[in-house]
């Protein structure tokens, strides 16, 4: 059984223009010690579609759909149950270390909190552990930095005391929400590796979100890409890079500035913008941005899948690149939603 | 932190009270001066004999600058001289007497609100939008926009004359002549206090060190009273400042209707009267309490704030 | 819904509002505390109250407007201060319920031909609060610290009479060159410097009361505070907390202490008066200060019985300012504008506090002086207002070329509801375009003296002593008592002989004549006489009406609170004046009865007046005086 199980999430907020679907029916799975990959450009839903399974959205977001972790649904859970489960087994991080550390609080109390919540330690302990936990995440002088206050730190330190807080009850899943973000190029690097790392000492699964591809080869098993609320690629690390079937998977790998790749003018950003998600176009969502965009794409592409898991949104054949033929359409998609 | 910086930091600052304090002692003196009409005259006019012996008693016969310097070598010794118009008082006495009431009266006023406000702030951004923040705030609304000497006078009708609960005016220390007046003054100042905590409190509960402590797992009284109570309570405590300053300098409004022996009539009176020692003196002392308690609660909002006291210390 | 809510609230709290606040017509603003009512009074043989309606605790808390200014008696100003200093100390003569002036701690005294010397015979059984005997060189050191440039004292106005007070006032002359001369022990004898028929009763004010050497000296400045004040009169000072209460004890050692029943005097300082009237209302005082006019109909309404108004010596009049244009050359104008004036419609409509309507400068009812009445007193309205408007065209003024003009006021909402009737009439009958200036009192008194730039200005006078002559020379020329004068409208010459003028009848006489001249040149606008207003517990008897609002507490007792069963088959008596012989409580009598060792208000053939019949005359009128004060006015007792 799956770590993690999410099916048919959906996610919508209520806002004065209207109801916006942020999140509209993802399907996948997160097995133990596998690190998951979820990407897209900003405002594909990646960061709803974890808050919702964290039960952490915005007063006007709903979620809908399950999220079996361990077997237990956490979107139905009471929040008493549910609290048991984040920050313990169940960890996040998150996009802006600036500001996610609370500015009025010593390291030494935002750490000690969580062990002492959940594991019951005492104070002496749970700093003791706190700063074994700085110095695995390799914060020099952990014993006299924890007294501090987060503006004493820089943004890379925050983020890796956010994770060595996150990894405090060694949980079985680590949320990253695009951790490198907000940071310097050079500290990008050393946080993504330092979430590799620490992942492989501990055996822990990792949903890693991140609009940034180079990031993902690095320490990724498999990727999902979404698109608009919608999951339009998955498959595994080689899969997707080196086989990537969706235009839009495509699109992102060739915005990614590569070593491999002979000059700039190769490096090319995807034309137009993600649609507005209050008024969403019909059929493929990424239609008007494709360059491979025909007639057929005004209808609702089908989800083609492979034997080995990978998946696809789209009109075009997975396996050879040609459209698909019109009347297959429905016989793949309902094929996709039989695989589950 | 740096508790020697903080120390030389509050030296520095007390320090500067000096020149300000100066700077508000001589355009008082030259204004009030400039006031027209003097202490002694009223409808009948003294026969000039009787005005000359006045004059000369209190020094006003003087030209207006020997006067000025005659007056800041008296304050140096903080003697404040004799009243004009209460005649057998000095002035300091009559401040010693009127602030300890204002001071409790202001100060009670002070915590009523500070309590009630916060609380029923809080419970109003917990509960945003709903039927209950929306009663709280429309109340809150109305406490604003009432003034006291409105409120105070239905205050006493219902309780003082109708039910007899409460004495309707007087002062004697006790606890029920308190409570009237605490509460007239504490009203608006808990609804401004009660937007205010609502505002603040809403708004730290959208940012991102609150979804961190969610995600951490801890029970929701413990976000909010850990993580969310100090930063939602700063925009008060910078509103506290002044408005304690405002509170325990004395409301003339409450002192009158209530009939309560507080600074803030001695202020007025003694501006009406052109009791010019008596103004001078409460000026000052006014003063002296405005810029204390700003410091003071700089002070406490860097104790609060970490990065504040950081900054300052560097 | 939800939104709705907060608006609702809104409203019902404003309906709520507004009824509360409506003063008339609606049931809501009716009193619900229900009042105790008082036992009917019985009254011994010799006129005091029974022992046996008397309240236990024999308590008045009397509302005293604002903070008194000093009980030092030789420094006090404003009543406040002065209704205390009359129960803490008496002067040589002092005043009874009715306001006469009556022997106090002298027990007579006589006055030479000339009205020049009085000659005071002290009680010899008087003693200070600390027992020190009572004699007349008290008196001596006490007016002469009074008039001590020293002192400083701002109601040394009043010992003006005396022989050298303005050289020694003013420096010119040492304290003792003061006209006052000590016979013996218990006999001082005062010079005047001219004849001065209200000098009696300034002696009741208390810029002429004695202290207490000892107590004096001993303290200096701080010798009035409690604890260290020396006091000769019927209650001593007990506390004194500044704007919370006075609080006077009664003094065993005062020579009538076992007639003064009253206990216990707590002096209020209560400065808004709206709050005077709810701390009545809710049993926390006896006796208020005063009522707001705005409240007048409803306190009328519902406390018909503890609301009391009374004449008051006061004038409130508006004046020209005769040094600027277009008043300098133009009593038509003058006459025109105050005759166009509907004084009815002020008092009825606009203060509503049962003033009354006035053409004259001195009130009626000051020591039996009838003041002139011009002949269109007597008009109505609209005779006075044809007159009016036929002499604004006199004046050149019409409806094309119309009198613009300011009226000036010290902010107050009373001076200024009657400004504003004041320009609405004559814009009314007249088309005179007039606008209100409104200034703070200090600012205001400035321009009325510098006579510069006011024009019409509002004026007020309270009279320190009962005499009409106080009104009238404020109006004489140079006398820089009130700068509201500016040129010599003929009266002067009139207001010297009155000076000295020592018959009653031929003083009056001059005095009438002044006013009328006065009148004659239009100078000032009158309006109304005051009038006293104030609430009074029904427990509270002993006190009556009088025109100098002078209420000394000695006089005063609490009835005893009527139980509802047991008073029920109890027939009611008889309406309450018929029982009240009030004279009989105050000491007014005695001289006839000779309780004291010497009759007081005898007029004895003395070294300087026993010549011819003048001292008869002298004695006749003091007698026909005391004769007309009998009047029993008001509803005290």
């Amino acid at each position: 059984m799956a770590l993690l199980e999410v099916r048919d999430l959906r996610v919508q907020f209520e806002t004065p223009e209207g109801v916006v679907q942020a999140v509209n029916g993802i399907d996948f799975q997160v097995e133990s010690g596998e690190t998951l990959a979820i990407v897209g450009e900003s405002g594909a839903g990646k960061s709803q579609l974890v808050m919702a399974i964290m039960g952490l959205l915005a007063e006007n977001g709903s979620a809908s759909g399950e999220a079996d972790f361990k077997g237990r649904d956490l979107m139905k859970m009471p929040p008493k149950e549910l609290n048991k489960i984040r920050g313990c087994e169940i960890a996040m991080i998150f996009q802006d270390p600036m500001t996610s550390l609370n500015p009025f609080l010593t390291i030494e109390k935002q750490m000690t909190e969580v062990v002492m919540h959940h594991q019951g330690l005492r104070k002496q302990e749970a700093r003791a552990h706190a700063v074994e936990m700085l110095r695995a995440v390799r914060i020099p002088d952990p014993e006299e930095r924890v007294k501090q206050y987060p503006h004493e730190y820089s943004g890379g330190m925050r983020q890796r005391v956010m994770i060595a807080m996150g990894l405090l009850c060694e949980p079985d899943l680590l949320i990253a929400d695009e951790p490198s973000t907000a940071l310097d190029v050079t500290v990008q690097a050393q946080i993504t590796q330092l979430v590799g790392e620490l992942r492989d000492k501990s055996n822990m699964s990792v949903i890693l979100i991140t609009h940034d591809m180079a990031v993902v080869a690095e320490v990724c098993d498999r990727i999902i890409v979404m698109y608009a609320g919608e999951m339009v690629e998955t498959g595994t690390v080689d899969d997707i890079f080196y086989r990537p079937r969706h235009p839009y998977t495509q699109g992102l790998l060739a915005s990614v500035p590569r070593l491999d790749r002979l000059s700039d003018d190769e490096l090319h950003a995807i034309p137009g913008n993600p649609p507005n998600l209050l008024d969403l176009p019909s059929g493929c969502r990424f239609r008007d941005r494709c360059s491979m965009a025909r007639e057929v794409c005004f209808g609702v592409p089908p989800l083609q899948v492979q034997e080995n898991g990978c998946m696809s949104r789209c009109f075009i054949d997975m396996n050879n690149g040609e459209f698909l033929p019109a009347e297959s359409k429905g016989v793949e998609e309902n094929a996709g939603e039989d695989s589950k | 932190m740096n508790q020697e910086g903080i120390l030389r930091h509050s030296a520095t600052r007390l320090l500067g009270l000096i020149p300000t304090l100066l700077v508000l002692i001589t355009i008082a003196f030259f204004l009030i001066r400039m006031a027209p009409g003097g202490p002694f005259d009223s409808e009948k006019v003294l026969p000039p004999e009787i005005r000359a012996n006045l004059d000369a008693k209190y020094h006003l016969d003087e030209p207006l600058m020997q006067q000025y310097f005659r007056y800041l070598g008296q304050i140096i010794t903080l003697d404040f001289g004799p009243s004009f118009q209460y005649k057998d008082w000095t002035v300091n006495e009559l401040i010693a007497r009127g602030f300890p009431v204002s001071l409790t009266v202001g100060g009670l006023a002070m915590l009523l609100a500070f309590l009630v406000g916060t609380s029923i702030g809080i419970t109003a951004a917990l509960r945003q939008n709903t039927a209950m923040d929306y009663s709280i705030m429309g109340v809150a609304m109305l406490g604003i926009s009432i003034p006291n000497f409105v409120v105070a006078p239905l205050l006493i009708l219902v309780l003082a004359v109708y039910q007899g609960w409460l004495p309707a005016g007087g002062w004697d220390w006790s606890i029920q002549r308190m409570i009237l007046p605490v509460v007239t003054l504490a009203l608006p100042v808990i609804a401004y206090i009660a937007r205010l905590t609502r505002g603040s409190m809403i708004e730290v509960l959208h940012s991102n060190y609150i979804r961190t402590a969610r995600a951490k797992g801890l029970p929701g009284h413990l976000v909010i009273r850990r993580h969310a109570l100090k930063p939602a309570l700063l925009p008060v405590i910078s509103f506290m400042g002044p408005a304690t300053a405002g509170l325990i300098t004395g409301s003339v409004v409450i002192e009158r209707i209530y009939s309560i022996p507080g600074l803030g009539s001695y202020f007025v009176q003694g501006a009406l009267n052109r009791d010019y020692t008596l103004v001078m003196g409460v000026v000052i002392f006014y003063g002296v309490i405005i810029i204390l308690l700003n410091f003071i609660v700089d002070l406490l909002y860097a104790w609060m704030n970490p990065k504040i006291r950081y900054d300052e210390v560097q | 819904m939800t939104i709705a809510l907060p608006i609702r609230i809104l409203l019902a709290s404003s309906f709520l509002l507004l009824a509360a606040c409506g003063d008339s017509g609606s049931d809501f603003s009716r009193p619900r505390e229900t009042r105790n009512q008082p036992v009917e009074l019985v009254l011994l043989e010799d006129g005091r109250p029974h022992p046996a309606v008397l309240a236990e605790e024999q308590l008045v808390r009397r509302g005293n407007g604002e903070e008194p200014q000093t009980l030092d008696p030789h420094l006090a100003e404003g009543v406040p201060s002065t209704h205390i200093l009359r129960d803490l100390f008496e002067g040589l003569t002092t005043e009874s319920p009715d306001g006469d002036v009556i022997p106090g701690a002298a027990a007579r005294w006589n006055i030479s031909r000339d009205a020049r010397t009085y000659t005071f015979y002290l009680r010899r059984d008087s003693r200070w609060s600390n027992g020190d005997p009572l004699i007349a060189e008290d008196f001596v050191y006490g007016l002469r610290r009074s008039a001590n440039p020293e002192t400083a004292s701002n109601s040394a106005v009043m010992l003006l009479p005396i022989q050298n007070a303005r050289e020694v006032l003013a420096g010119e002359l040492p304290a003792e060159e003061l006209g006052i001369s000590l016979l013996d022990e218990f006999t001082l004898q005062i010079t005047l410097t001219g004849p001065t028929p209200y000098f009696l009763g300034m002696l009741t004010h208390p810029a002429t009361y004695p202290v207490n050497r000892r107590n004096v000296e001993e303290f200096g400045d701080q010798f009035s505070r409690p604890g260290k004040l020396v006091s000769n009169g019927a209650f001593v000072l007990k506390s004194w907390k500044p704007r919370v209460s006075i609080e006077l004890e009664k003094n065993p050692l005062f020579r009538e202490a076992d007639q003064t029943l009253i206990e216990r005097v707590v002096y209020l300082p209560i400065e808004e008066l709206s709050t005077e009237v709810t701390q009545f209302r809710s049993g926390g005082l006896d006796w208020t200060n005063e009522v707001p006019n705005n409240q007048f109909k409803w306190l009328q309404r519902y406390y018909p019985d503890e609301l009391i108004i009374s004449p008051w010596m006061g004038s409130y009049f508006f004046g020209f300012n005769l040094a600027t244009e277009p008043f300098v050359e133009n009593p038509e104008l003058r006459q025109a504008l105050i005759l166009a004036i509907d004084r009815q419609v002020i008092t009825e409509k606009v203060t509503q506090f049962g003033e009354q309507p006035s053409f004259a400068l001195v009130p009626r009812g000051i020591d039996g002086y009838v003041p002139f009445s011009p002949e269109y007193a007597d008009w109505t309205q609209e005779q006075r207002n044809e007159e009016a408007r036929r002499l604004y065209e006199l004046a050149g003024y019409s409806s094309d070329e119309p009198l613009r003009v300011e009226i000036r006021y010290n902010s107050s909402e009373n001076h200024k509801k009657i400004a504003l009737a004041i320009a609405s009439m004559w814009k009314q009958v007249l088309g005179v375009n007039a606008s209100l200036v409104n200034e703070e009192f200090r600012v205001f008194l400035q321009n009325r003296a510098q006579k510069a730039i006011t024009q019409v200005f509002r004026a007020g006078w309270i009279s320190d002593y009962n005499d009409p002559y106080s009104f009238l020379e404020i109006f004489r020329t140079g006398r820089r008592r009130t700068k509201l004068s500016s040129r010599n409208c003929g009266c002067d010459a009139i207001l010297d002989e009155v000076g000295t003028e020592r018959v009653r009848a031929r003083r009056e006489r001059l005095m009438f004549e002044a006013e009328r001249v006065l009148l004659s040149d239009f100078v000032i606008i009158p309006i109304y006489t005051y009038v006293t207003k104030r609430l009074v517990d029904q427990h509270l008897r002993g006190w009556q009406n009088n025109v100098m609002d002078h209420h000394l507490t000695r006089y005063m007792f609490m009835l005893k609170t009527r139980e509802p069963e047991a008073e029920v088959p109890a027939a009611k008596v008889e309406p309450e004046p018929e029982l009240v012989p009030e004279p009989e409580l105050v000491p007014e009598p005695e001289p006839q009865q000779g309780v004291n060792d010497v009759p007081s208000s005898e007029i004895s053939d003395d070294e300087d007046m026993d010549v011819d019949g003048t001292s008869g005359e002298i004695q006749a009128e003091v007698e026909a005086e005391q004769a007309t004060r009998t009047r029993k006015e008001g509803k005290g007792l």
